[in-house]
């Protein structure tokens, strides 16, 4: 099965050992946690690694935090498995003082695996290397995310604007961000 | 007769078919480097109808974004509706009905159809053929006049809810989707006659805009342009979801990789929806359209979620971060068309100027899509 | 546009104006300008049901020189308004703009607080001749807008209004 060969194959790329479920996963009863006692429960940050997801639950299957240097590694295992990248996004975490970028990759044939791979970089000065020599296909969705959340991406051929004016200068789905 | 001309390989002009031009099917710009017919570069440039409905999805509560998504693929709005209701079910774990799911699923059928047939009018007419554009908008008249009756609007419907619809289906609805069948089935045999076997229609199509399949591996293609290419990729047979399952039907697959097969895929497509709208109709159980418990205030909890469905343009996809309040915190919409659009830069060297505009037309744009 | 009397004895232009406005009111020629949802219901118009042609309108050019109505249909972004002004500049007179859909009019369900890439409507750049509201409008609601610009360009009445009469 696809999924188990992907799983070895980042294994061997992160920590041996398989971290437990974050809490920033646990569904529902962190919330109820923090209701009664405040600010008692802080969330750990996740380690790198890779984890299983429930499919019903949250829609993917594997799940694997990298570090910005291991990104191009990562990301060669999926290549060669005949994923085809889905789509490249980014998160804000303002209150962690972090942007994360996701990227989600899928299959054409039946052995259905939806991979996430993420990554962390500070919010100051963001940079993730880039994948287009890998997919050809992350160009546009790389500039998409440096429009919206001012990421760097070292060694794109072309990073200007694509969906807003290209004179902007403003990156709209920060948090922070006024209009 | 003097000499025939010799082209100028070293001298290229930039011909901008801009963003108002009736090709393009929306506001879209392509800057193209030509060398006399023959394009040598291309560069897409969109955003000339971005209305940040991500952002949008962070300020606005879940109930409240639900006509946003009709507005970003106007044509086929309720497939798009359907992928975010159903991942907003999935994280807050809301029960919809079994009623409420059939009936989805044949909403949904009836605008891809519809969908399609627009496609189909509009691609014939960059061609150049009027005709079919008159015909496929007649038939289309007809799906819109059921589905108004039943949502209220004609093209920008609001229709789902988180946990099932707001208004159920009677009879008359019933009676009508029950004649459209045949009469459809009539209608595209006519358009096969019309259109498809038409020598200057083949001519135009067949052999050219190859697209191999590695070409949509690396820029993730899905719908007609992956499955004219030999790759048999359909989210609702890869990755089933809600009451499809249940119903027989096919996937066309041609695998030319022209814009010929990618033209048959859609019409075969058509006939398939055809089978499942039958199916439904002939399946459909008796029983609530909404659940009974329900919460009144949306609030999924922290966490990833991920949902895809097939559209008539290929694998939607929502991602929804949620991190336990009302409104999302990140709420990102994979749009297929954004996924098709990006391999024309590429593809389109070396082709002549009218085989380019016949290839853009058979990758069926929507241009708010690829904005958002 | 409206006539005006010349003060000369010599010839007068006024019943020349009149029938030049009704013939101008009677085949008015669109610019295929349609940038969103709109713009299908703006199709949909033209074609075999909602016929346009009954009412001289279905020749849409897709060049502004040749053009006499820009039908503005779809919401405006930042990036794409001084297109929009350079089209309509290029368009010869005697000219109308007319703003379909609640987009053109005042910006629509996009208008919220902290949007950046919006125009709140064609009437911030371009002079507005009729409104037709609705989100999209419906194909008679556009032509009801066809009907009422007529009635502006020109004092021929199609029919009698059914609400005073």
């Amino acid at each position: 099965m696809i999924i188990e060969k992907t799983k070895l194959a980042f294994q061997k790329l992160l920590p041996a050992t398989e971290p437990e479920p974050p809490a920033v996963e646990d569904p529902g009863e962190e919330v109820e946690e923090e209701k009664g006692k405040k600010a008692k429960v802080k969330k750990e940050p996740r380690q790198n690694g890779v984890i299983e997801c429930d499919y019903a639950v949250h829609g993917y299957h594997l799940d694997a935090q990298v570090a910005p240097e291991q990104l191009i590694e990562a990301v060669t295992i999926v290549d060669e498995a005949e994923f085809f990248i889905e789509s490249i996004t980014g998160v804000d975490w303002i209150k962690e003082g972090q942007i994360e970028v996701v990227y989600d990759f899928s299959r054409y044939d039946f052995d259905t695996c939806r991979v996430v791979i993420r990554t962390r970089v500070n919010r100051d000065n963001p940079v993730v290397p880039t994948i287009t020599t890998i997919y050809a296909g992350a160009n546009w969705h790389e500039r998409e995310t440096h429009d919206f959340f001012g990421i760097k991406f070292d060694g794109h051929p072309h990073l200007i604007p694509l969906l807003l004016p290209e004179d902007a200068d403003f990156h709209p789905l920060l948090k922070d961000f006024k209009a | 007769m003097s000499s025939p001309i010799q082209l100028q390989t070293d001298e290229t002009f930039v011909l901008n078919v801009g963003p108002q031009h009736p090709a393009t099917h929306g506001v879209l710009r392509v800057k193209m480097e030509m060398n006399g017919e023959y394009i040598v570069n291309a560069e897409t440039v969109i955003g000339y109808i971005h209305r940040m409905h991500e952002k949008m999805g962070e300020n606005k509560t879940y109930p409240q974004y639900l006509m946003n998504l009709s507005r970003m693929d106007y044509l086929g709005a309720l497939g798009y509706s359907h992928g975010h209701v159903l991942v907003v079910e999935k994280a807050a774990g809301i029960e919809v009905p079994e009623r409420a799911e059939y009936i989805r699923a044949i909403m949904v059928e009836l605008n891809r159809i519809a969908s399609h047939l627009f496609w189909f009018g509009a691609f014939v007419m960059d061609l150049g053929g009027f005709s079919p554009l008159m015909y496929a908008l007649q038939d289309r008249e007809y799906i819109l006049d059921m589905l108004e009756a039943v949502t209220g609007s004609r093209l920008t419907y609001c229709y789902f809810r988180f946990g099932g619809l707001y208004n159920d289906i009677d009879d008359d609805f019933i009676d009508a989707a029950r004649r459209f069948i045949p009469r459809m089935r009539k209608s595209l045999i006519k358009y096969d006659k019309l259109v498809t076997g038409n020598i200057i229609f083949r001519k135009r199509l067949e052999g050219n805009a190859l697209l191999s399949k590695e070409t949509c591996r690396k820029y993730g293609a899905s719908s007609a342009v992956a499955r004219g290419s030999g790759i048999n990729f359909d989210v609702r047979k890869n990755e089933p979801y809600s009451v499809y399952p249940d119903f027989d039907f096919d996937v066309p697959v041609y695998h030319e990789g022209d814009s010929l097969a990618r033209y048959m895929v859609r019409m075969k497509e058509m006939e398939q929806s055809l089978r499942i709208i039958e199916q439904g109709l002939d399946k459909l159980p008796d029983g609530p359209i909404m659940p009974k418990k329900k919460p009144k205030l949306i609030k999924p909890p922290a966490g990833d979620y991920y949902q895809a469905v097939e559209t008539a343009r290929g694998s939607f996809g929502v991602r929804l971060v949620s991190d336990g309040t009302k409104t999302p915190y990140r709420l990102k919409l994979r749009s297929p068309t954004y996924s098709n659009m990006h391999l024309f830069d590429e593809s389109c060297r070396g082709m002549m100027i009218m085989d380019a505009l016949a290839f853009m037309g058979s990758l069926d744009l929507v241009i708010p899509e690829i904005d958002r | 546009m409206g006539t005006q009397n010349v003060p000369s004895s010599l010839v007068q232009f006024a019943i020349a104006d009149k029938l030049i406005n009704i013939g101008r009111a009677n085949s008015l020629w669109p610019l295929t300008f349609g940038i969103a949802c709109c713009a299908i219901e703006m199709m949909a118009t033209g074609c075999a049901r909602f016929d346009m042609s009954r009412f001289g309108a279905e020749v849409f050019r897709p060049s502004p020189r040749q053009s006499d109505v820009m039908i503005v249909a779809g919401t405006i972004t930042k990036k794409m308004m001084p297109g929009i002004k350079v089209l309509y500049d290029q368009m010869p007179e005697p000219k109308w703009v007319m703003a379909l859909g609640n987009c053109a009019i005042s910006g629509g369900p996009f208008a919220f607080e902290g949007q950046y890439s919006i125009v709140l409507g064609a009437d911030e750049f371009l002079p507005v001749d009729v409104y037709v509201p609705g989100c999209p409008p419906r194909p008679e609601a556009l032509l009801q807008g066809i009907i009422e610009l007529e009635h502006l360009i020109s004092d021929w009445k199609r029919w009698e209004n059914p609400e005073i009469a």
